[in-house]
């Protein structure tokens, strides 16, 4: 991917630590496809941060120690200040929360089905509904891909989400539609939810429920 | 056809001669198939597909098509006596997209189009609502900025909230003003967000929206989409443009939503909502309570008789429970939309029932109207009612939460992902209760059986992956705190710590202190019992419900299995003697005649009382196999093989065969077991073993039944001549597709990589789920046999029953089959169906 010049190491160490700590188990592979980061750069940072005790190494495994949480805040705080004092970032973080509830309730449909004041559990047997359904994801997806680009002209690393979610949903087009909501796989759900975590801690926000 | 230029892209839907899908697009097909009926269908016209293939072709609209367009619209103008962009009764429309096949991409449909100046003046002043034309106003321009022209975002919405919030006397202000003063605000918005406004002119609007549609049949997405499904590029979609009719004009005038049948229950009565001077977005928007569908029976018992009729004539021409999307304006009953109906699996089993016994439905129809997945589902583990009421009676429900994936399921509690999958690992069932759940908890979430959040509601992560990968889930248990710090919960009172029993309910949201006892649905469900009776009496097949105890015997009767099959290997197994049988062959390694009268004695034992069990049903009976990959960690294999290589083939050690065949004889003759029994030998591939094996029983003195299991190609194809020795020959047809395949059946049984495989496309054919004409070669030599002699052939299926594969076989003529415990009842209906299909 394309990124702006001049970036320093901290860079690679806080997009490797946000990585994670979103994914709590991840192989340097993982990283580096989550930050779109090449991999000795990752694996780099990685043996740094163990140094630092943010992370554990285990089997190729990195899992956050302890303090990898109110380490990572307070990067986030340092380094994302310019975005959280730009008055237009509150707006667009509410933009987010409302796209946010429509996202959940189209993958809700897309796993159960309303039956009068029930829900059943979705058969994918019916092609006109699941069609529906994934073009309201689709549309959705878009939306929080304006997101992202708007992000990323401050904090580059947004620019991999939206990826991720093409690719995710190149998978959906061809029929594997474990890439809507299943956690196995980098599914749209998944890269979703960690957007979610990674804005919320950018911005120095607690979830809503 | 009334005169002027000969129509050649768009028609009234009630001056179509034939519903044909390919020109008119499923929903266009439909609605002119509805409005011949009779049915009350707002009126309208369709565009044909052949116009988006002219797009196609011009890359363009069709030159004259607007023409044609805009004189429909003056015919609809007339025929209902309404004006597109004036009054006093404005003419809206509704425009949709419509292929022959649904795909993603395509675009949703626009409402309340041709709204301007007067047709909004008119429309305020038609409802005595000038919120609701401003309401219209808002809805209209969002959805085509959305849909037409491609806006992203909410700025319409927002900024139309923030103007209206401004505005005080709504009511009594000038409609006109106000509709220029919000259409400008909404533009504003629009023009920020992608450069360009919404239309004013109706019939620019009408434009716009067809072209819309015509060019969303080339999105990325549908492109794909097509092209991964086979479907051809120039199918192309149509377009419906039907009159808008308002629940909120005049009186009486409502809108609602009803089903043909109780889609909850199944109970044969009109279910569903009306609300009385509502316009139908409110209903669907959840924004306003409707009524059970009574009030309008209440209110108007002639409009909801005709509705009443007009439901029970739609599920006649469909043989299906119906969702029906209802308008009344002004005391005239519209259908805007007639869908099959989602339904819960019990309301599925029991209207399936009713048609069956309704004279004017067909038996392969109303099988056909429930899936083997949904018998599962009602058979699915719940718990004991007797003792969910106990246990309420009793204080025990610790508190009512939300239900977020369904499930009726026990275990110790755990408030940490880690220690959940610790603790699963030593074979305990976890229940995981997290204040909510994030992605670093997936570990954890995938060991337990069921999740417990504090917070979240039904759309949290929490929710989202329970459904997901199947987990029962309560969700938004606010009562509940956790300390995690000291591996405790608390709920008002009670404190629990880690480790103690609770059970949740993944549909209600209830959650109990202890461990409620598990039962099976369908035993109480009368209906699914009826329903396969009538399955059972059209397919006239025998079925075999595995088991390996006595105690299990009584529940695969109870499922409708008309035998039960076993193995000599798990049954002893089960009761912990086949240590005594391979410390025979430990004991006796270097004999040359092994004496194996302790397996004979075991296996008399213990088939003894299985045999009673059985009183007089048909039992299938193999014997040991030493080969299988499940037998291989459980026995040592390795080991034992390495000093008895002999066993690595069927009749390699012919005394121990026999042993078990005399076994059985002799647990025949104890239990005075009126009905046939079957022993059989696995992988036997040669005529000259089937002869081996009769020889065998013959020495044994056995008065049963004897033959061969086969789970080779080489098998199947002889299986002509392996027939002549024997009275049984079972097939297992998971190994018979491996073989095929190439696949060997550890990959073949578990999920993974095959799945994974099969979703990429690499396999055409999923042979866990699908029989394509490359097995005919083996399954036409089996068939022969079923045909010519009378050999008793078999099938054994493993897993989860197939409905396709069923139907396979059952045309190829096999009507015996062996199946797990769980997939008799589910067979049952498979076969049910396969067999009303053929006649």
């Amino acid at each position: 991917m394309e990124r702006a010049t001049g970036f320093s190491l901290d860079d690679a160490h806080f997009e490797v630590l946000n990585a994670i700590v979103l994914k709590k188990f991840a192989s340097a592979a993982m990283v580096a496809d989550a930050t779109g980061r090449p991999l000795p750069e990752v694996e780099q940072a990685m043996a740094a941060l163990e140094a630092d005790g943010s992370v554990m190494l285990a089997n190729g495994q990195a899992m956050p120690t302890d303090v990898a949480e109110g380490q990572l805040a307070q990067l986030a705080a340092e380094r994302c200040a310019a975005l959280r004092a730009d008055p237009g970032v509150e707006r667009l973080h509410d933009r987010f929360e409302k796209l946010n509830r429509s996202f959940l309730q189209a993958l809700t449909d897309w796993q159960q089905m309303p039956v009068g004041d029930r829900k059943v559990q979705n058969d994918h047997s019916d092609p006109a509904y699941d069609a529906e359904v994934i073009s309201r994801v689709s549309q959705l997806v878009d939306r929080l891909g304006r997101i992202c680009d708007e992000l990323a002209a401050t904090e580059p690393r947004f620019a991999r989400y939206r990826e991720r979610l093409t690719s995710a949903f190149a998978r959906i087009d061809v029929g594997e539609t474990d890439y809507v909501s299943s956690p196995m796989v980098d599914s749209v759900h998944n890269i979703w939810f960690e957007f979610h975590e990674d804005l919320l801690r950018t911005l120095g926000k607690e979830r809503e429920e | 056809m009334t005169g002027g230029p000969r129509a050649r892209y768009v028609h009234f839907l009630d001056e179509v001669d034939q519903p044909d899908a390919h020109l008119l697009g499923g929903k266009g097909a439909g609605l002119v198939r509805m409005t011949a009926q009779g049915l009350p269908i707002p009126p309208g016209v369709v565009i044909t597909t052949e116009a988006c293939r002219q797009f196609m072709r011009e890359g363009g609209v069709p030159a004259d098509l607007f023409d044609e367009v805009d004189r429909n619209i003056e015919r609809l103008e007339h025929r209902l006596d309404r004006r597109f962009g004036g009054g006093p009764t404005p003419l809206l429309v509704s425009v949709r997209s419509g292929a022959a096949v649904s795909m993603p991409g395509m675009m949703d449909t626009i409402l309340n189009l041709g709204l301007n100046r007067d047709a909004a003046v008119a429309l305020a002043q038609a409802s005595g609502s000038v919120s609701f034309m401003l309401d219209v106003l808002v809805r209209f321009h969002r959805m085509y900025a959305e849909i037409a022209l491609g806006a992203m975002d909410e700025f319409i919405g927002d900024a139309a909230e923030e103007f209206l919030a401004g505005i005080s006397n709504v009511e009594s202000s000038d409609p006109g003003r106000l509709f220029d003063r919000l259409w400008r605000v909404c533009d504003e918005a629009l023009e920020f967000d992608v450069g360009t406004t919404v239309p004013l002119d109706p019939h620019e609007q009408l434009h716009g929206a067809i072209e819309a549609v015509l060019r969303s049949w080339q999105t990325p997405r549908a492109v794909t989409y097509r092209d991964y499904h086979k479907i051809p590029h120039d199918l192309g979609t149509a377009v419906v443009v039907q009159s808008m009719v308002f629940g909120n004009l005049g009186h009486p005038s409502g809108t609602g939503v009803a089903f043909t049948r109780n889609p909850v229950t199944g109970s044969p009565t009109l279910y569903g909502e009306y609300l009385e001077g509502g316009q139908g977005e409110d209903v669907v928007a959840g924004t306003v309570d409707p009524q059970p569908i009574n009030d309008l029976a209440d209110r108007h018992p002639e409009l909801f008789s005709q509705l009443q009729r007009l439901s029970n004539e739609l599920e006649r021409t469909h043989h299906d429970i119906l969702d029906i999307e209802f308008t009344i304006e002004r005391g005239d009953l519209y259908l805007l939309q007639v869908r099959s109906a989602k339904r819960t699996a019990e309301a599925a089993v029991r209207v399936a029932g009713d048609f069956v016994n309704d004279a004017e439905m067909d038996l392969a129809g109303a099988l056909g109207s429930v899936s083997v997945d949904q018998v599962r589902q009602i058979e699915r583990a719940r718990f004991d009612e007797d003792a969910v009421a106990h246990a309420r009676a009793e204080g025990q429900l610790l508190t009512t939460a939300v239900g977020a994936s369904p499930g009726e399921v026990h275990g110790v509690l755990v408030v940490d992902a880690d220690r959940a999958v610790e603790r699963a690992a030593t074979g305990e069932s976890v229940i995981l209760a997290r204040p909510t759940t994030s992605p670093v908890d997936l570990h954890g979430m995938l060991a337990s059986q069921g999740i417990l959040t504090v917070k979240g509601g039904t759309t949290s992560h929490a929710a989202v992956v329970a459904r997901a990968v199947g987990k029962a889930c309560v969700v938004g248990c606010g009562a509940i705190q956790i300390d995690e710090e000291h591996h405790r919960l608390t709920c008002g009172e009670r404190t629990l710590a880690e480790g103690d029993e609770i059970s949740i309910d993944g549909s209600t949201g209830e959650v109990f202190l202890g461990a409620l006892p598990i039962t099976h649905g369908a035993a109480s469900s009368p209906d699914l019992a009826v329903l396969l009776e009538q399955a059972d009496a059209v397919a006239n097949c025998s079925i075999m419900g595995r088991v390996t105890t006595v105690e299990q015997v009584q529940g695969v009767l109870e499922r409708g299995a008309t035998g039960v099959a076993t193995s000599v290997g798990h049954v002893l197994t089960t009761t912990g003697d086949l240590d005594a049988v391979i410390e025979v062959f430990n004991a006796q390694r270097d004999a040359r005649r092994p004496d194996f009268r302790v397996v004979r004695r075991l296996v008399a034992e213990q088939f003894g009382p299985l045999l009673a069990a059985a009183r007089k049903v048909d039992v299938g009976i193999r014997t040991i196999d030493f080969l299988s990959s499940e037998a291989g960690e459980l026995l040592q294999q390795t080991e034992l093989l390495n000093h008895h290589p002999r066993l690595a083939v069927p009749l390699g050690i012919p005394e121990f065969v026999g042993a078990q065949i005399a076994g059985v004889g002799d647990a025949i003759s104890a239990a005075g077991f009126p009905g046939r029994a079957y022993v059989s030998v696995r992988h036997v591939s040669d005529p000259k073993e089937a002869s081996a094996i009769r020889d065998i029983a013959a020495e044994s003195g056995v008065d049963g039944s004897v033959g061969v299991y086969v789970t080779s190609p080489r098998g199947a194809l002889l299986a002509p001549e392996l027939a002549r020795y024997g009275d049984v020959l079972w097939v297992q047809l998971s190994q018979l597709q491996a073989a095929m395949f190439g696949l060997s059946s550890r990959e073949y049984l578990s999920g993974e990589p095959l799945d994974d495989y099969v979703r990429r496309g690499m396999l055409t054919t999923d042979p866990r789920t699908a029989l394509d004409e490359t097995m005919d070669v083996m399954l036409i030599p089996l068939a022969k046999v079923v045909r010519d002699t009378d050999c008793t052939v078999g099938m054994r299926l493993s897993g989860d029953v197939s409905e396709q594969i069923v139907d396979k076989l059952y045309a190829h003529g096999f009507r015996l089959y062996a199946v797990d415990a769980a997939e008799v009842r589910p067979l049952r209906l498979a076969l049910g169906k396969a067999a009303a299909t053929a006649s």
